[in-house]
């Protein structure tokens, strides 16, 4: 085995782990706030890339014009899925509320697709093809730059969270009964959290975008952002950071050691595997605090 | 009670014939009137489920989180009617529900849990407020950077009280603080709690089951059972009663189960 | 409905625990069957064939979800590849010669087997984490389906199904196919109804309601869990295999996707957890509305003279897919079956509606 080939893979592998993170993020802070596990995070991503499309190419705006007001829009979206989707569920069983957040993921991702149509475009943002060059391994520059974002995105959200409006959020996510009873509103902290969340996605989708084209497959980021999350567990922001990390190395390993003998493909087999194990071994992943419910 | 309704100008919260319904069937509270004075300090006594949580959430809007409701009778705040109020805006009225079991945000610090409790009151006001939660709870100064969970149980109280504190309440009520308390420490936050009530004339509804340790502060108690008020007198009164100091302050001795049932009995003359 | 409740009294329990406790039920049933298993007489093929078929078959399907969902109360996102497990199982049974009376079992027990992995993960987890890791092993086994030759039959990934042979006879016209899949489809309908009445079905509501509590008064959820696992998954199985044989007649790993899975989670839900009846609601409706849903697309445009991308037409209807799911759960989020019970309840004393039933 090339040794140089396999530290390689593992570096960019941990840099495309921390891309991962930044949709884990989305999921983590939306369960922080209301226990709801978002499985629409994939389709939030996509609708994103859309969106910023959109304005880019048929408003014919500048990219740098296009992203902020993306974000604006996505934050307003955010709010809105919450208030139409998910208020009126609280307190239903979790399978209401996991067949809510797939039927909004079917439904931006086919929304998504009625409105701009399914095939690939791509979203330049302005980075170069050339790779970087770290001694003698090759890094892409687009995947170093997408880490980047999401270790600064990681401080932003640390930072919010010492603010006062960050600090209420906290205190919906420890005791939401206890928030309510010194004035929080509950519902808004939530509908915040969904907005927060849909502006992280944006985030995601502009780098994930810029690396692969916006089209149906960003969505399927939602299976990677699940694994982080749960192996990160679910509440913690630091731990989808470093579970991030942790994946994107595995996958970067792994798929420099299985695929010559699966013939291909094996990263998604990674990932199944890893959100099991994680679950069977430690369902509260590596930094969450909640006791889950066991059996 | 004719006492309640001719004070009733001077009260800060009255309380008429509420009922409270959980999942729209099961009755908890059938029929509650009770009155605080302004400025004065009330007890709620009874035993476990006789519906005293369940009053103090008609009162602070808590219920719709147990899906509970009022279903008949009005809850008043300085005159005004609030049943139709949400929560955040009966605490912005001045009302301040001090949860039972303490319920502190446990991953904060107690400094991070104050400031969470000033989401109503503006930045200005909470940081006053807060150099005065500070100085009734010295305690609270000196732990706040260590999270809250890690706080002692009394220490956890009195947290819990700065928190309701923070939303500047008119009136202030709390949900068995002496809970799971050494009574050294029930004092403490007894005297403190009156002190309050002395210094800025607050208002407090304080619900116990302890009620040797409530009626040395308070003017006036109520007696709920079952989901009704059963007695209500000035707290002397109160403590000289036999029927109180029977089952109530632990005076009872030699009692048989005759002599309970003609207690209820007794009871059923005084609702 | 067409009848009264007044004036039927039962003497005894054998009465009152029947199947259908009362005689103009029966005589519906017996209509509704009656009217099935003529099917083939007036009906033309293409709506046996393409809507009555496959219609029964995803019944069966769902009802053998609603067992996991509905009855033990346990997520499952994998449920397709559970049915892909039996299709597969039952179309190598098949070309290796096995008869397919016995590929069919074959198919279902493969599957129950297999499917008890899922098992597993409910007996240590539950709720989100379950989900999870359902949805962790429909991907596992979409992979091994795909990347296995030996399972998916080399580079082209479709494997043809040999047609059908019962008792030595080729079965291969519409009507035929037919009765294969109503046949199945009674069968598993007639299981479902009789295991409410069973202890298996009560200790499984038992399970669903409280593991803990069913655990304090005798209930073994373990044991239920894993027979209910199974007994789901068996019916998957011999479904997917079915719905080949009858329907696909050849197999590729798309077919058991996890968007598939998600479509049978969509027909329970929108049929309504534990209804019987609502599975055949929610089987019915989502298999039919794309279709519908196309059709009301074309005619609205034809009727507002515009026109529509190739692509939006393509999308529109999974679009509507997904707003009709959110839309049931905020509105009904105990579905169709619930919404017609409402509907019968008020018949039932129409026109007096002040008469509680």
């Amino acid at each position: 085995m090339d040794i140089l080939l396999l530290l390689e893979s593992a570096l960019n592998g941990a840099l495309v782990g921390l891309m991962y993170s930044l949709v884990a993020m989305g999921i983590v802070l939306i369960y922080k706030s209301s226990s709801v596990p978002n499985l629409a995070q994939g389709a939030m991503v996509m609708l994103a890339g859309y969106v910023i499309l959109a304005f880019a190419n048929q408003l014919h705006l500048p990219i740098w014009a296009a992203i902020p007001l993306g974000i604006v829009t996505m934050f307003v979206i955010g709010i809105g899925i919450e208030r139409v989707a998910l208020r009126r569920l609280a307190g239903r069983p979790i399978i209401m509320i996991l067949m809510m957040t797939l039927g909004i993921e079917i439904f931006l991702r086919a929304g998504s697709m009625t409105i701009w149509g399914g095939t690939s475009r791509p979203l330049p943002i302005g980075i170069s093809d050339s790779p970087l060059f770290l001694g003698p391994l090759l890094i892409n520059r687009a995947y170093a730059v997408g880490a980047g974002v999401a270790v600064v995105m990681f401080v932003l959200l640390v930072l919010f969270f010492r603010t006062r409006i960050g600090v209420v959020l906290r205190a919906i996510s420890d005791d939401y009964t206890a928030a309510w009873s010194v004035g929080i509103s509950v519902e808004r902290g939530v509908a915040l959290s969904w907005a927060i969340s849909a502006v992280v996605a944006t985030i995601a989708a502009v780098l994930w975008g810029s690396v692969q084209g916006v089209d149906q497959s960003l969505a399927l980021l939602l299976l990677k952002g699940v694994t982080v999350a749960v192996l990160g567990g679910l509440d913690s922001i630091g731990g989808a950071l470093l579970a991030g990390i942790l994946l994107g190395i595995v996958e970067g390993t792994a798929s420099v050691v299985l695929d010559p003998l699966l013939g291909g493909a094996s990263r998604e087999l990674v990932d199944a595997a890893m959100l099991i194990l994680t679950i069977m071994l430690r369902p509260h992943g590596l930094f969450g605090r909640h006791d889950i419910e066991r059996v | 009670m004719a006492a309640i309704t001719e004070a009733k100008a001077g009260n800060i919260l009255t309380l008429n014939n509420v009922e409270v319904v959980y999942d729209y069937v099961s009755l908890a509270i059938k029929g509650v009137s009770l009155a605080v004075p302004q400025g004065g300090m009330v007890a709620l006594l009874g035993a476990n489920g006789a519906g005293k949580s369940t009053t103090l959430k008609s009162i602070s809007g808590l219920l719709a989180a147990e899906r509970g409701e009022v279903r008949r009778g009005e809850v008043a705040f300085q005159g005004q009617p609030i049943n139709a109020l949400m929560p955040q805006d009966r605490v912005r009225l001045g009302i301040a529900h001090v949860l039972e079991g303490r319920r502190v945000f446990e991953h904060l610090t107690p400094d991070e849990n104050l400031i969470a409790a000033s989401a109503v009151r503006s930045r200005h006001d909470a940081a006053r407020n807060k150099d005065r939660v500070y100085s009734y709870f010295p305690r609270l100064f000196e732990r706040r950077g260590s999270a809250a969970g890690y706080l002692s149980g009394g220490e956890q109280q009195m947290l819990a009280i700065g928190r309701a504190l923070m939303t500047q309440p008119k009136l202030l009520m709390l949900d068995e603080p002496s809970l799971g308390l050494a009574p050294f420490l029930v004092a403490e936050i007894f005297q403190i709690l009156s002190r309050i009530n002395r210094e800025d004339g607050l208002s407090v509804l304080l619900v116990e089951q302890n009620a040797i340790a409530a009626l040395e502060i308070v003017s006036h108690g109520y007696l709920i059972e079952s989901g009704r008020i059963v007695m209500h007198d000035t707290a002397e009164a109160l403590k000289r009663n036999p029927d109180i100091q029977e089952f109530y302050l632990g005076g009872a001795e030699n009692k048989n189960f005759r002599d309970i049932k003609h207690y209820r009995r007794r009871k059923r003359w005084l609702t | 409905m067409l009848f009264r409740q007044a004036g039927i009294l039962h003497t005894n329990y054998a009465q009152d625990r029947a199947l259908f406790p009362i005689p103009a039920d029966r005589w519906m049933i017996g209509g509704l069957l009656l009217l099935a298993a003529t099917a083939p007489l007036y009906l033309n093929s293409l709506y046996l064939s393409s809507y009555l078929l496959p219609w029964l078959v995803w019944t069966a399907a769902a009802l053998g979800l609603n067992l996991i969902l509905g009855w033990a109360g346990q997520f499952h996102l994998g449920y397709a590849a559970v049915m892909g497990i039996g299709a597969y199982a039952a179309v190598h049974a098949q070309r290796a010669g096995v008869p397919w009376e016995i590929a069919i079992v074959l198919a279902g027990l493969t599957a129950a087997v297999i499917g008890s992995v899922f098992a597993f993960a409910a007996l240590r987890v539950k709720g989100l984490y379950l989900a999870l890791s359902t949805l962790a092993l429909q991907f596992v086994m979409d992979w091994t389906i795909s990347h296995v030759p030996a399972i998916s039959g080399g580079t082209q990934a479709t494997l043809q199904a040999p047609d059908i042979r019962l008792l030595g006879q080729a079965v291969t016209s519409d009507a035929g196919l037919y009765y294969v899949a109503l046949v199945w489809c009674v069968l598993v309908t007639t299981f479902m109804l009789n295991l409410r009445r069973t202890a298996l079905g009560r200790a499984l509501v038992a399970v669903r309601e409280k593991d803990y509590a069913a655990a304090v008064i005798g209930v073994n959820s373990f044991y239920f869990k894993l027979v209910a696992f199974a007994t789901s998954s068996f019916i998957a199985g011999v479904s997917g295999a079915v719905l080949i044989g009858t329907f696909y007649h050849a197999v590729t790993p798309e077919q058991f996707s996890v968007d598939v899975s998600i479509q049978a989670l969509a027909m329970v839900i929108v049929g309504g957890l534990g209804s019987i009846i609502g599975s055949y609601f929610g089987a019915g409706f989502i298999l039919l509305m794309p279709g519908a849903m196309n059709s009301f697309i074309s005619w609205l445009t034809g009727l507002f003279g515009f026109s529509l991308g190739i692509e939006t037409l393509a999308h529109l209807p999974h679009a509507l897919y997904g707003a009709l799911i959110i839309g049931f759960l905020l509105l009904e989020p105990l579905g169709l079956g619930k919404i017609y019970g409402n509907v019968r309840d008020y018949l039932l004393v129409w026109p007096f509606g002040y008469v509680k039933k």
